[in-house]
Formats: structure tokens, C-alpha cells, sequence
């Protein structure tokens, strides 16, 4: 069993999806946030949330290529992407939850 | 029946992909040569039935959702909706991405002989299986909000 250099697209495209994870907690506080950009949301495909879903994987599938292409895969092992895999998909979907924890009857929201 | 059939199969390629990571997972855990095919393979059904799911899921949601979501919010549940549901519609880009992350870590790595990608693959599939419960259980929960918000009427 050896651990052997990363293979440069496993590479760009782990660090994509760290990186859109987190970018998609980011679009997501922010349209919630911004009725200009959830209307241009809306507007653009009819629905934000088909807009949103839309931005998030093209970006991943963009990033994952740009990232492939750089020198990034030397400079990274699998263990290293490991750890930032899962803390970036843990912290964006815990951005996520927090943002709509208020709604939660314990904390007052919800409730009739 | 078409409403029900799209919300079923939404569910059901829900499950299969929740399923095949728990199958990638304990394959990759004893990967070796006898299996590295069926890995590759497993890998591939993640992704694919997860696409399936997010699509049929997805359309459901821009064009039925909305009359229920109505009932929802006006009912007792109204965080059914207001957490349960938001929290679903925006996390599952998460697992969306692993999964189809999965095969480009299967089909580019010899994780028989590659610990680190080994573990990669682990660490994704196990990923997976975590959000797609959680996925599994809001949907759940959404579904009780709609029952709660009927019964009130």
C-alpha cells in the first residue's frame, strides 16, 4: 500500500468541491439577505432555487477544471484534501442550518 | 399519478445512491483487485442515481411545491417548511457534488494500492451516506408538516 501523488483531476475536483460548498453557504446567506439578488434570481430561470442549483454546479465543474489545470496537484497530498473536503462540507452545511435555526420552535419561530 | 410517481422515484434514487455509498464504502474498505471493477461501477450508480434524484426531486419542487408549502407554513409544522425544507433544498448541492465526485476518484486512482486515495473515496462515500440520511429524514419530517397542515384544515 503506498500513497502515491494525486492524480491532478481528483485534485482540482476535491478542491472544488470544498471550495463550491462553501460558495454555495456564501450565495445562499446572501440572496436570503438580498431581495435584489433573490428577484434577479427568481427572474433569470423562473425559480431562485433553480438559478442557484445552476450557478453551484456549473461553478463546480468550471473550478474543478481550472483547478486541474494548475500546479495544485503537486503541492497536495490525498490526506490534506481529506480534511478539507470534510471541513468544508461540515462548515458550509452548518452555515446553512444556522442561518435557518431561528425557525425552529425552540428557538421561537414556527410557532402557532 | 404522475405527481406521485415523481415524488417516489425522487425518494427511491434518494435510497439507491444512499445504498450504493454504503455499498462503495465497505467495498473500498477491502479494496483489491477481485473488486476494483465493482468499485469503479459503484462509484458510477452514486453518481448517477443522485443526478436522477436531484433532477426529478428538483422539478418537483419548482412545480408542485408550492401549493404545499402554503399548507405547510399555515399549519403547526410551519418549521417543517421553514427549516426542515430550506435546510434540504440548499445542503443537497453537497452530497450532489461528492457524489459525482466519487467516480473521478475511482476511475483515475488504483485505491487497491493507493491508500490515500483509498481513504479519499472513504471519506466521500462515508460523507454521502451521512447527508443522504439527513436528506432522508427532512423529507420526512416535510412530509409530516404537509399531514399536520392538512388536519388543521
Amino acid at each position: 500500500m503506498t500513497n502515491s501523488k494525486m492524480d491532478k483531476y481528483t485534485a482540482g475536483f476535491g478542491l472544488s468541491v470544498a471550495v463550491t460548498s462553501l460558495l454555495n453557504a456564501i450565495l445562499l446567506l446572501v440572496k436570503e439577505t438580498n431581495p435584489a439578488l433573490m428577484n434577479a434570481m427568481k427572474a433569470a430561470m423562473g425559480h431562485h432555487w433553480t438559478t442557484h442549483g445552476t450557478m453551484v454546479l456549473v461553478l463546480f465543474v468550471l473550478l474543478g477544471f481550472v483547478f486541474s489545470a494548475t500546479k495544485f496537484a503537486e503541492k497536495w497530498d490525498s490526506g490534506k484534501m481529506v480534511w478539507l473536503i470534510v471541513f468544508a462540507s461540515i462548515i458550509g452545511s452548518v452555515a446553512i442550518a444556522g442561518f435557518f435555526l431561528p425557525n425552529l420552535p425552540f428557538a421561537g419561530g414556527g410557532m402557532k | 399519478m404522475f405527481v406521485q410517481g415523481m415524488m417516489f422515484s425522487h425518494v427511491m434514487f434518494g435510497v439507491l445512491g444512499i445504498l450504493c455509498a454504503v455499498a462503495l464504502f465497505t467495498d473500498t474498505l477491502n479494496a483489491c483487485e477481485s473488486n476494483l471493477e465493482r468499485i469503479k461501477k459503484l462509484s458510477m450508480a452514486v453518481a448517477v442515481f443522485l443526478v436522477l434524484s436531484y433532477l426529478i426531486g428538483g422539478y418537483w419542487y419548482v412545480v408542485f411545491y408550492g401549493a404545499e408549502r402554503d399548507i405547510i407554513k399555515a399549519g403547526q409544522w410551519a418549521w417543517a417548511h421553514a427549516f426542515f425544507m430550506e435546510v434540504k433544498e440548499h445542503v443537497f448541492f453537497v452530497p450532489l457534488m461528492l457524489g459525482i465526485y466519487a467516480p473521478i476518484v475511482a476511475y483515475r486512482n488504483d485505491v487497491c494500492r493507493d491508500a490515500g486515495a483509498r481513504k479519499l473515496l472513504l471519506t466521500i462515500s462515508a460523507l454521502t451516506v451521512l447527508f443522504g440520511l439527513f436528506m432522508e429524514g427532512a423529507g420526512g419530517i416535510i412530509s409530516k408538516g404537509l399531514s399536520i397542515g392538512l388536519m388543521g384544515r
